[in-house]
Parts: structure tokens; C-alpha cells; sequence
């Protein structure tokens, strides 16, 4: 392993996160929610790639995989309940959707 | 050879689960049948118990490098094996009444069981990864299972939504501590930060194990992220809020201490006065908040919130006795939760449409199920901690832990939370007394398998009563529950 120091490799994981973290809050649309959610993994997952590049082992890439099955297994549900929500509610926007209260 | 043998043995409990599940699904395709597919349910999970009970002579046994299956996982394994058979039996006939597949429910409670096994035996990250999201993934769909009410879909997508971040900051957390290190076994983690890694790579060690605790903190929802807690228990159906109420935060909690007794990269000061902060803030902002409730699922949710505070308390004295306190509160928390949601659950059956959890509903329930009444009261005095019910000695333990490590200012605010607690788990109990209005909702007199579950009511009734008065075989199992440190 030549090149990039770990640090870059993380700050960008991190970059990403954060990116993702933002939208989450920020986004009221479920279906840009569920995309945030998928970046937030990923980003995870792209952190686990460069550690696991900077120590030489195939650690990080085998929780890669375990990553994006969950990641893939949160999104079918995901996009499930999506499907629900706008059947009852008629509208894919969190706070509308949102009836409880207290 | 012989180890291999010794490893199948160590997982024979989760191998009996795991084959459940494969039962259901056969007995799904040859005949759909809530009867058969709830028999196999019990079936499975009480030979997993039994299981359990003949591998005490053989632990600590290693899984794998994953899984530790020490005298501390059996505890909690018998614990959420237990709240997932309730849970099952009082499914029963609140799906009697709803009108689509029933069968799949229980399918997804043992997926949902297996997780929370693998989460208390993990002791690497991948397993408690693993762990944790087999116990998520089906907990969304069982929330939902009743997605015809809005109230459920909207609960299960906020958890969702929330796990799914919680799970994001886990990984990211996870990643920080492999970038750091290079391990990922929670006490080979500990072995090269003892060993010093330079600054920089200190820095990454804190944050990533404040993002997992980000993480574990909001499964357990304390208070920083505690916001999903009441509209989740609210909309879930009754028996799926037993469920997360008990098996979900006992597992998760069951992988904190586990964490923090194997990895000494927690020991930080800092870190413990923080965790210690946001067990007060718990306990007061979780009663307060019960205060001005009416819906008796919600305030069960908040009142969870006080109680993981009492129990973070434990964590932050980090003492030996620690394990056992906790071992025994949870015990304890998890037969009245499961008493206090059974009942609702019960009232509620079969499903149609909206669960009797408002307090309305409970006006005047002693003069039309008598038994039913006097559990729900009873529950209502143990998760107050008065003695003489099993709830007393939970929060005994916790105090002694708090007291002997001279946590004065969180032995003060348990007994402050208590008194506020009071208030609310008498208010629930004064109504089940009161004169039945002649608007409540009617009380269907029998549903499939209703008498199963009134059998499981009664059974943790007498329990709380039983471990108030006489709790040494809980004390002495509890003390028994040892985690063991790989050398």
C-alpha cells in the first residue's frame, strides 16, 4: 500500500456521512431519506475499505459485505413501507405523515 | 475435531432457533394455520431453553472468533428466549381478529429472537453488527404487521428511519476503532490501545467509541435520543411493543456491559461523567414526561426510558457487582414490561383497528376481568419498586451498586425519579378500580388462544410476587451470570 495517507481515506468516509447525516435531517421527502440513509452506510462501508487497506488484512472488506447486505435488506423494507405510506397517507412527506403527538 | 463438536455445542441454543424458523417456513407452505405455526414457535423456543439449561456444566464456550458463549450469554439467552415465547402467546389472539396472513409474524419474532442471541454472545464486531440488525430488520416488519392502521405504518417507518441512522453511526463508529487499531474483537481492541497508538489515532479511538455509543444509546432510547420511543410503542401493535420493550433492550443493553467490561478503551473518565449525566437526565426527563400522559402504551415507553437510566447507572459504577445488579434489574424489568404489555395486549384482543390503550379503556377493568386487573396493578407496583414485588429488588440492586461506589449524586436521582414514577403507576392502577363508564369498549369474551396468554399474565403475576418475597434463586442465578474475558 503506497500513496494516500489513511487519514484522506477516512475524511472523505467522513465527508460522506456527514453529507448524509445532513439530508437526513434536513430532507422531509421518505424516499430522499431512505437515499441518505443508503449514503450513511456506504460511507461506513468506504471507511472499513480504506482501514482495511491501511493494515494489510480482509477484515474491512468482508464487513463491506455484511455492510451492503443490510444496507441492501434496510432499503427493500425501506421502499416497502414507502409504498404503504403513500397508499394511506397519499403523500411521501415525513412531517404530513407525521399524526402523533405528546 | 473435538473443538468443532465443543463449538456446536456452544451454539446448539441459536441452532434450535435457527431450525424454528426453518420449521415455520415449511409448515407456512404446507398449511397456513396461526395454531400450527405458533405450536412450532413454542416448540422451538422451549427446546432452545431446555438446551440452555443442559450447557451450564459445559461454558465458557468460544463460537468462533464471534460469539463467547459464557455463563453471562446463557443468563440473558434463557431472558430473551423467555419475553419471545410471551410475546408469541400473546400474538395469539390479538391476530386472531386481523384479517390477512397471521403466519408471518411469528416467523419474523424468531428471526427477530436469533438476532438478539447473537447480540448477547458477540464479542466481535461483525457479530454484534450481525446481531444487532437481525434483531432490527424484523422488528420494522413487525411493527408494521398491522399496516393497515395508519398509527403502525407511521411508527414503523419512523423506527426505520432512526434505526437505520443508529445503525450508520455504529458502522462509522466501528470503522473508526479497525482504522485505529486493526481489531475488531472487543478485547483484542483493548490489548492495542493499552499497547499506545499514538495521538492521532487516540483521537479516532474516542470517536469511534462515541459513535457506537450514539448508536447503542438510541436502541435503548436514552435521552438524547429518546424522541422515537413513545410514537413507536404507541403505534406498534400491543404484543410487538412487549416485545421491543423487553427482548430489543435487553440485548442491546446485554452488549453495552459487555463492551464496556471486556474493552477497556471505554475507561475515560470524560466519557463515564457523560454517560452518568445522560442516566439522570434520563430518569428525570422519561417520568416527567409520563406525567401528562393518557395513553397507557405511551406512558409504558417513557416510563422504559426512566428505567434504562437507572440501569446506565451500573455502567457508570463499572463495578464487579455491576453484572449482577444489571442481570437482576433486567430480569426483573422484563417480567412486569411483558405483564404490563401482555395485559394491554389482552384488553386489546383480537385486533380491530386501534388497541384499548388508552386510560379510558382500563376505567373500571376489576369488575369485568377481575384477574387481568389485579395483575396489571400488581405489574404497575413493581416497575414503581415497591417491595415486595420483584421491582423492589431490581432497583435494591441498582442502589447498592450506586451506593457502594459512593455515586451519591445518582443514587439521589433514582430515588428522585421513583417518587415522580409513583405518581403515574398509581394513577394507571387507581383506574382499573374505578366505576366501568357505560361508553367502554366491550371486552371480547374468548379469542383464539386468549387463555394462553391470560395463563402467561397470571404465571408473571405470581412471579413478581413470588422473586418480591423470596429472590434468592434470581440473586443466586444472577451472581452465577459472570462475562469471561478471553486471556
Amino acid at each position: 500500500m503506497t500513496g494516500l495517507p489513511i487519514s484522506y481515506g477516512i475524511g472523505l468516509a467522513a465527508l460522506l456521512f456527514l453529507m448524509g447525516f445532513a439530508g437526513l435531517v434536513i430532507r422531509r421527502n421518505t424516499l430522499f431519506i431512505l437515499m441518505c440513509l443508503e449514503i450513511m452506510m456506504n460511507a461506513a462501508g468506504l471507511a472499513f475499505i480504506v482501514a482495511g487497506a491501511q493494515w494489510q488484512a480482509a477484515d474491512g472488506n468482508v464487513m463491506f459485505i455484511l455492510i451492503i447486505t443490510v444496507a441492501a435488506a434496510e432499503a427493500a423494507i425501506g421502499l416497502g413501507l414507502l409504498l404503504q405510506l403513500q397508499k394511506r397517507f397519499r403523500t411521501i412527506d415525513i412531517d404530513a405523515a407525521s399524526e402523533m403527538h405528546g | 475435531m473435538n473443538d468443532t463438536w465443543n463449538q456446536v455445542l456452544g451454539a446448539l441454543p441459536t441452532i434450535f432457533v435457527a431450525i424454528t424458523i426453518l420449521a415455520q417456513f415449511l409448515a407456512v407452505t404446507i398449511k397456513r394455520d396461526p395454531r400450527v405455526t405458533h405450536a412450532v414457535t413454542v416448540v422451538g423456543l422451549n427446546l432452545s431453553l431446555l438446551s440452555l439449561i443442559g450447557l451450564v456444566a459445559f461454558a465458557p464456550i468460544a463460537v468462533g472468533p464471534l460469539f463467547e458463549v459464557d455463563p453471562y450469554a446463557l443468563f440473558f439467552w434463557a431472558v430473551v428466549l423467555i419475553a419471545g415465547l410471551a410475546g408469541s402467546t400473546f400474538a395469539r389472539p390479538y391476530l386472531a381478529g386481523f384479517e390477512d396472513r397471521r403466519d408471518e409474524f411469528y416467523i419474523l419474532l424468531v428471526t427477530s429472537v436469533l438476532g438478539a442471541m447473537a447480540l448477547i454472545a458477540s464479542r466481535h464486531f461483525a457479530g454484534l453488527f450481525i446481531g444487532l440488525e437481525l434483531l432490527s430488520i424484523p422488528l420494522y416488519g413487525m411493527i408494521a404487521y398491522t399496516f393497515r392502521t395508519r398509527a403502525a405504518l407511521e411508527a414503523a417507518f419512523k423506527y426505520l428511519i432512526l434505526s437505520g441512522a443508529a445503525s450508520a453511526f455504529l458502522l462509522f463508529g466501528m470503522a473508526l476503532l479497525y482504522a485505529a487499531s486493526g481489531q475488531l474483537t472487543y478485547h483484542s481492541l483493548s490489548v492495542a490501545a493499552a499497547a499506545g497508538l499514538g495521538t492521532s489515532s487516540d483521537a479516532w479511538l474516542l470517536m469511534g467509541v462515541g459513535m457506537m455509543l450514539v448508536a447503542l444509546m438510541f436502541k435503548l432510547s436514552l435521552v438524547p435520543f429518546h424522541i422515537w420511543t413513545p410514537d413507536v410503542y404507541e403505534g406498534a401493535p400491543a404484543p410487538v411493543g412487549a416485545f421491543l420493550a423487553t427482548v430489543s433492550k435487553t440485548a442491546v443493553f446485554a452488549v453495552l456491559l459487555r463492551f464496556f467490561v471486556v474493552s477497556p478503551v471505554t475507561d475515560n473518565t470524560w466519557l463515564i461523567f457523560l454517560i452518568g449525566v445522560i442516566a439522570v437526565v434520563s430518569m428525570l426527563v422519561g417520568n416527567l414526561l409520563a406525567l401528562r400522559q393518557d395513553n397507557v402504551k405511551r406512558i409504558l415507553g417513557y416510563s422504559s426510558i426512566a428505567h434504562i437510566g437507572y440501569l446506565m447507572t451500573a455502567i457508570v459504577a463499572g463495578a464487579p457487582l455491576s453484572i449482577e445488579a444489571v442481570a437482576i434489574y433486567l430480569a426483573t424489568y422484563v417480567g412486569t414490561s411483558l405483564g404490563a404489555f401482555g395485559v394491554v395486549a389482552l384488553v386489546s384482543s383480537p385486533f380491530s383497528g386501534k388497541d384499548a390503550a388508552h386510560i379510558d379503556h382500563f376505567r373500571g377493568l376489576y369488575y369485568k376481568r377481575p384477574v387481568l386487573a389485579v395483575s396489571m396493578a400488581l405489574m404497575m407496583l413493581s416497575l414503581a419498586g415497591i417491595p415486595l414485588t420483584m421491582g423492589f429488588i431490581g432497583k435494591f440492586f441498582i442502589l447498592s451498586v450506586a451506593m457502594a461506589s459512593g455515586l451519591w449524586w445518582l443514587a439521589g436521582a433514582i430515588i428522585i425519579g421513583s417518587g415522580i414514577a409513583l405518581f403515574y403507576y398509581l394513577r394507571v392502577m387507581a383506574v382499573l378500580f374505578m366505576d366501568r363508564p357505560a361508553s367502554a369498549r366491550e371486552l371480547v369474551a374468548d379469542a383464539p388462544g386468549l387463555r394462553y396468554g391470560q395463563f402467561i399474565i397470571w404465571l408473571l403475576a405470581a412471579l413478581t410476587v413470588l422473586i418480591g418475597i423470596y429472590p434468592s434463586p434470581l440473586i443466586w442465578l444472577a451472581s452465577a451470570a459472570g462475562i469471561v474475558i478471553p486471556a
